[in-house]
């Protein structure tokens, strides 16, 4: 059989592995959510509009009518559905266009996917497909998110209010779920690489999704509340405001953006990474009592 | 939960990252990437053509240098070859030419001898000729003997004095 066609075969078992796997979480999640329940009642109100700018604990909004959520899952929702429809859009009109010598908007997408493919090489040089794909959606998410704030979609909460929808990861559900799932991205890739060793060899690292976690929703939120300190102390300013919360929003999602992507793949390419064999770590032992 | 942390909602965001991931990896990241792969692929086999051409344009222009040199060398031979034959022939041409003239002249001057023997001949039998006609007429008019002699000696004088010139 020729090379080439075995490759082709290769490349579809695993694009059929990938879609299978990627079905299986989207259902296991939905039984999780379902198996959990709807929460009875309404948390606690809060009086000080920053509070509930932080825990967004008053405006909750009805999702499809089945449960009361933060208004950032509706912002993550939707970001989700305009980031999906744009890639279809893409898909159908514009990478069947695609040129060897690219055009502007071909060379903005050919960018943002290098980006993070040398990213992920970079940092991963052992296995790189999946984290690359990885980062390059979680940085999408989580750039797009961000700037999502600055639309200002209005939305009409439980109690009849409009509000205008925040950004998905000042939401700390929204960035708890981040680190979680790229904690288990990474402790997965160790567990498939290296067996139990490379589990155990991520687990020690317990507080990674802790700390990407918090990260991100400190980021999101110390950008928010930044900028509703300037909105404060300049409201007599008609330009100022503006500016500084657009440029903080845009270095917010650039900065965490890039945070994430690079904190993820390294942690993945540490993860992967395959071990030493026993000589080359004897000779280093043997090395290091040397230098001693 | 402090802090509003709601487990269903994590969940809900972690479904909604699953589903935005695989939509955004196969729809956009992944044809991106293999048009890319193609794209690297289509100018390193171009870049590797690129090279292979120049090597052989390097060694044909070796190879050309090659044979110019042996060509100038070749030339140079057959230009010193063909100069020595000229040489040759020339220098051939002017023994023969210098033959040919040595051998004209020789017959001229035989040519002239004979001529000049054949004149002489002729003369002296004409000179005889006439000399005996003059004797006979001068014998005929005075029949002096001692006359005729002295006559005769005189001529004789005369045609050796015109010969000598």
């Amino acid at each position: 059989m020729d090379i080439s066609m075995v490759e082709k075969k290769k490349k579809g078992k695993g694009k059929t592995v990938f879609i299978i796997v990627w079905i299986a979480l989207i259902a296991g999640l939905l039984a999780a959510i379902f198996l959990l329940g709807l929460p009875e009642g309404e948390s606690e109100s809060i009086k000080v509009i920053m509070k509930d700018g932080v825990l967004h604990e008053t405006n909750r909004i009805s999702l499809f009518g089945l449960i009361e959520v933060n208004p950032g899952l509706i912002s993550a929702y939707v970001v989700t559905a305009v980031l999906l429809l744009a890639a279809i859009l893409i898909r159908i009109f514009a990478i069947p266009k695609f040129k060897y010598t690219p055009g502007k908007f071909q060379i903005v997408i050919e960018k943002a996917v290098e980006f993070f493919s040398d990213m992920a090489k970079t940092n991963s040089p052992h296995k790189t497909g999946f984290v690359a794909a990885y980062i390059f959606s979680a940085g999408a998410y989580i750039f797009f998110s961000t700037l999502f704030e600055l639309i200002g979609m209005q939305w009409i909460t439980t109690k009849g209010n409009p509000i205008a929808l925040p950004a998905p990861l000042a939401d700390i559900n929204a960035a708890i779920a981040m680190g979680v799932m790229s904690y288990v991205v990474i402790l997965g890739a160790g567990i498939i690489s290296n067996g139990i060793k490379g589990g155990l060899r991520v687990l020690k690292d317990f507080s990674l999704p802790i700390s990407m976690s918090f990260r991100l929703f400190g980021a999101l939120l110390s950008g928010l509340l930044v900028t509703e300190l300037v909105y404060y102390f300049v409201s007599l300013s008609f330009v100022l405001p503006v500016i500084v919360g657009v440029l903080f929003t845009i270095l917010h999602a650039l900065i965490q953006t890039y945070v994430l992507a690079t904190l993820v793949s390294t942690f993945y390419g540490e993860a992967v990474e395959p071990p030493k064999p026993k000589e080359a770590k004897a000779s280093e032992a043997d090395e290091n009592a040397e230098k001693s | 939960m402090p802090l509003n942390i709601d487990l269903v909602q994590i969940l809900l965001h972690m479904l909604n990252f699953v589903i935005l991931a695989g939509g955004l990896t196969l729809i956009l990241f992944k044809p991106v990437s293999k048009f890319l792969a193609e794209r690297r692929e289509y100018f390193e086999k171009l870049e590797k053509e690129h090279a292979e051409m120049s090597e052989e344009n390097a060694k044909m222009k070796a190879e050309y240098e090659q044979k110019m040199e042996e060509t100038k060398a070749e030339i140079s031979e057959l230009r010193k070859q063909s100069e020595k034959e000229a040489a040759d022939a020339a220098k051939a041409y002017i023994d023969a030419a210098k033959e040919q003239a040595a051998n004209i002249i020789k017959t001229a001057e035989k040519d002239a001898e004979d001529r000049r023997s054949h004149i002489l001949d002729s003369a002296q039998t004409e000179i005889s000729e006439l000399v005996i006609e003059a004797t006979q007429k001068l014998l005929s008019e005075t029949a002096s003997a001692e006359r005729s002699r002295a006559l005769y000696d005189e001529f004789i004088v005369n045609a050796e004095k015109d010969t000598k010139k």
